[in-house]
Parts: C-alpha cells; structure tokens; sequence
C-alpha cells in the first residue's frame, strides 16, 4: 500500500458555471474564479496556497495567477501528462508534494476557454496529433475512440446498448442538475438512436461537450483539513501510469478495445485496500460513451462477456444503482472543463452535497481521461475508509 | 525526394517513423524492424526495447493484410476540412500480414457499405494530395475474398 494512503484530503472546491464556447472570458480569469471559491470553500485565505497542480495544456500557470491570488510564495508546481488521462494523477502529484513538505496548500485545477485558446479541442490535443491519423481523415478524438470502440463492440461483442445507457445516465442526472448543460434535455431512447453520426459507432450524444469554464480543488493534510471542514474527501489512492503495450501506439496498443486502465486499476485496488465491489458511485471520464465503458471493464466492476448485463441504464443511476455514475451529468451533460468537474462532484458525493446523491456514499471513485496514452484513477473516501 | 509533407510536416509523432512516409512517397510499402532481434516497430522508434539495439531497418513489405477496426465518419471535422466532399468515408487500422501484428492506418475505398473487422484487404500506395496535406498514403482495397469471422486473425493479447 502507498504510504500516502489518506494522508491528504480535499477540503476545498470551486467551479464556474459551464460557459458556452467563446463566451466564458479568458481563461486565466475563469481559472482565479475557480480557485478562490474553492479557497473559500476550505476556509482558507487564496494567498495560502502555495502548490499549483494542472493537467494536459493548461496555460493558467500558478505563477501568472500570483498577483491575483496574493501568493505569498509559490513552493510547488507541477503539470501531470498526459491529457484528461493526468486528472487523478495531478491529485496525486499534489498528495506527494504535501506528505513530502513541500508544500501545505496545492490547488489541483483546469481552465479553458476559446476567449483567449485555440478551439477547444486543439487545445485539448496539445496539437500532437500524430500523421497516421490526420492523413487518413481522423482529426478529432471522437474518431480515434471511434477505432477503440469498433473493437469493443464488433470485435469482443459488447453489446452497443451500454454506450445508450451512459449517455442516457449522464442526461438522467442532469436533470437534478440546474448547473448542467443538459439540464432540461430528456435523452430519450428514441432521441439517442434518431441523432445523427458522428463517426461510427458513435452519434451526437455519444460525444462530450465543449465549454468554457473552469474547475478547482484544494488540497492539504488530512490533520489540518480534518480542522477546517466537517467532512475532508481523503484521498486513499491516485496512480498513474500505463502499461507495456499502450501508450502512443497510432493503433498499436493491446488489448485495443480497453481504455488503458489495466495495470493502474490494478494499482488502485491494491493501494487503496478496496476492490470494485467496495464502491458506492463513480464518475467515469466519457470522452465519448464507449471509452467510459472499457473504463468500467477495465476497473473491474464487470467483464466483457458481462457488460451487456452491468452496464445498463437502471445499474447507472443514483441513487440505487449498482454502480451510479456521474451524478451531476458527466462530460456528455454536466458540461466538459476538460474532466475536472468530475473531481469536484466525487468529492460532492462524499460531502453529501450532490443533487444525485447516493445514499451512504463513504468510497467515490473518478477515472481519468480513457484511451489516454498515459492514464490515471482516484479514489476518494470519508473518515471511515481510512 | 519531392515529398512534399517534408515542409509541413506533423509534430504529433515520434520523427523515427519518418522513413515510412518517406517510403510511401518512393513508392515503396516498408516497416520498421529492429536490425538485432527482428521485433516490428510500428510506429518505429530509436532504441529496440526488447534488446537495446539502435539500428533498424525497413524490409519491404506486402500491402496486404486484415481489418483490425474501422470507423465511418459522417461529417466534417476542422482540421481534415479538405475530406468533406468524401463524407461517408471510410478509415481502417489494417493488421498487416506477416509483421506479428503490426497495424497501418488508411482509407478504404468506398464499396458504399461499411466494412468488418476480418475482411481482407490490400493496399495501393497514392501520392499526397491535399486531403492528406501533402503526405503520401495507403489506401486499402477490400480484396474480393471469404470474409473470415469477426476477430480473426486477431493477435491480440489475452482479455485484461
Ligand atoms: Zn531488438
């Protein structure tokens, strides 16, 4: 087990509303928006914090914020590779930076914006997309998930049903959501199978949402953050990695149809002390629908040959669900901060305080971006699981 | 050399993959090998991680090989704009024969129906045009064959 199992806890979260593309401001604003209501969330004054952990292509640098935030000395920064696949492993970059003392107070954030970006989705990419898929036609991710997919379904026979069923639990939660993009959009079976193709296996509703935003949570010691609020999240274990076999292959990665977790769920489990059985509610990273799938079966809650079975609508939801899964909407109708969000509403489920909340929830599980080349998981706990 | 993705040339990859496109544009279909133990580097690389090696070479190899995935795209995206009046069209990641599973990317050429994991096809190197922003390709001709069961000739690993 990592030593810094439980050793540090969220105490703090911010989040600004999902702006519309280009209509949200610059991004480095958006980003200070974040990170002060999550400073004042934990009780704590913003000049206090002195880590700054982002993921993919940030470009809110902590040390441009300084000024703004009133730092009074910035002692840790760090930026975790590689894209949404980072988002945990940030956490945990965060966690070794304060168990190690170098620093007290580290924000782990993301902030975009198309006000002062590129399009949201080059920005996303780092622009390091490789010539075997543009050449042939594939630019955006939802294409190249689009070629995990085919394998998930066609070739291990997943039934396409469950892509229906996390995009449709995703709307489902949105609608106890006044905050979420897709509040107020009923995903309707038939709505879901009449939108039109993106790339197959994939429709409209298969693919996440763009937006302007930003999402912020705040990281200390389990003693101190024990002090400020009632209920820390305890961070009980953050791997990142990827295994031989995966990574930026261009297609070459086996098995072709997962999402890469293989070898960091395996470490997940085993840090944390939990298996998947243990877990009360998740917030799987959909990029598009499918690669949230292989998350799930690569985390352990169900196999291939029975995913047809686990992954279904009714398994989804909160608050009864086997295995309810993003509560506040999800990338696909929360709105997409580039999978921060997903933090913010794991640590919600822990607080109590989610409009899908699931009852008891004491282990609250976020994956990080699938099919990423370098991917990472978090599990998140109350007092009890320590 | 004439090629002309030379002058434009994409950053995304890893630059040791550059002589397969350098290949293509000569006409040639070639792929990467460790010039020590043998093992495929597809995409190739700099050192062989089997057995520390850092010379390669790149035998000519059949364009012919196996469906592995595809997928239909059905609009147009920003950055391949130049493809909209090709919409529906087809990408495949072809499994090639005879490289332990080394898998190309490439467009298949429209037969008006979507294809399957298993058909077989072979491969016609093209010059760059702008579609491909001046990069040669492949492109893959669904071979008038039995069209094997889903997942044949599959080399991938056990189920994780
Ligand atoms: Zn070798």
């Amino acid at each position: 087990m990592s030593t810094l199992r439980g050793s540090t806890a969220v105490a703090g979260i911010g989040i600004t509303p999902h702006h519309k593309r280009g209509t949200g401001g610059p991004a480095l604003k958006l980003a200070l928006e974040a990170i002060v209501a999550a400073a004042e969330d934990a009780g704590i004054s913003p000049a206090d914090i002195d880590g700054f952990v982002s993921y993919g292509s940030e470009r809110s640098e902590g040390q441009k914020m300084m000024p703004a935030l009133g730092t009074k000395e910035l002692r840790f920064a760090a930026l975790a590779w590689s894209h949404g696949g980072g988002i945990p492993g940030a956490l945990n970059i965060a966690a070794s930076a304060i168990a190690t003392g170098q620093a007290e107070t580290v924000v782990v954030y993301r902030s975009l914006s198309e006000y002062d970006g590129a399009r949201l989705q080059v920005d996303v990419a780092q622009n390091d997309t490789a010539a075997q898929f543009l050449v042939n036609g594939l630019d955006s991710p939802i294409q190249m998930c689009a070629i995990n997919t085919t394998r998930l379904i066609e070739g291990e026979g997943v039934p396409a049903e469950t892509l229906k069923a996390m995009a449709q639990a995703g709307y489902h939660h949105a609608q106890q959501n006044p905050a979420a993009v897709g509040h107020g959009v009923q995903l309707t079976a038939e709505k879901y199978e009449n939108s039109r193709w993106i790339s197959e296996p994939y429709r409209l509703f298969d693919s996440s949402r763009e937006n302007d935003g930003a999402a912020a949570v705040i990281l200390m010691s389990a003693e101190r953050a024990r002090d400020l609020t009632e209920k820390p999240a305890f961070l009980l274990s953050a791997p990142l990695g990827t295994p031989a076999g995966w990574g930026p292959l261009e297609g070459n990665q086996n098995p072709l149809w997962s999402s890469g977790f293989s070898s960091v769920a395996k470490r997940l489990w085993a840090e944390s002390g939990y298996g998947p059985q243990d877990v009360d509610v998740a917030q799987i990273y959909e990029n598009t629908t499918g690669m949230g799938v292989a998350a799930i079966i690569d985390h352990g809650f169900c196999t291939l040959d029975e995913a047809g079975e686990f992954i279904t609508f009714d398994n989804l939801i909160a608050p009864d669900g086997r295995l309810p899964i993003n509560t506040a909407g999800g990338n696909l109708a929360e709105g997409f901060i580039h999978g921060m969000g997903l933090v913010v509403e794991a640590v919600r489920q822990i607080r109590g305080t989610s409009t899908n909340q699931v009852r008891g929830c004491s282990l609250s599980l976020m994956t990080g971006g699938p099919g990423d080349a370098v991917v990472s998981s978090a599990l998140l706990g109350t007092e009890e699981t320590l | 050399m004439s090629a002309v993705f030379t002058q434009e040339k994409f950053r995304g990859g890893i630059a040791a993959d550059d002589k397969y496109w350098e290949a293509l544009a000569d006409g040639e279909f070639r792929l990467c090998r460790c010039a020590q133990c043998g093992t495929w580097m597809v995409p190739a690389h700099y050192r062989c991680g089997a057995c520390g090696s850092w010379e390669q070479v790149w035998p000519l190899v059949e364009p012919l090989g196996t469906i592995y995935s595809w997928t239909r795209t059905r609009m147009a995206f920003p950055r391949t704009e130049a493809r909209a009046d090709d919409v529906p069209f087809v990408t495949a990641l072809v499994e090639v024969d005879g490289t332990d599973g080394a898998r190309i990317f490439g467009i298949v050429v429209d037969t008006g129906t979507a294809p399957h994991i298993g058909d077989r096809v072979r491969g016609e190197i093209r010059p760059g045009t702008e579609k491909s922003f001046g990069y040669p390709t492949i492109e893959w001709q669904l071979v008038d064959a039995p069209t094997p069961a889903p997942g044949a000739g599959s080399t991938e690993g056990a189920r994780a």
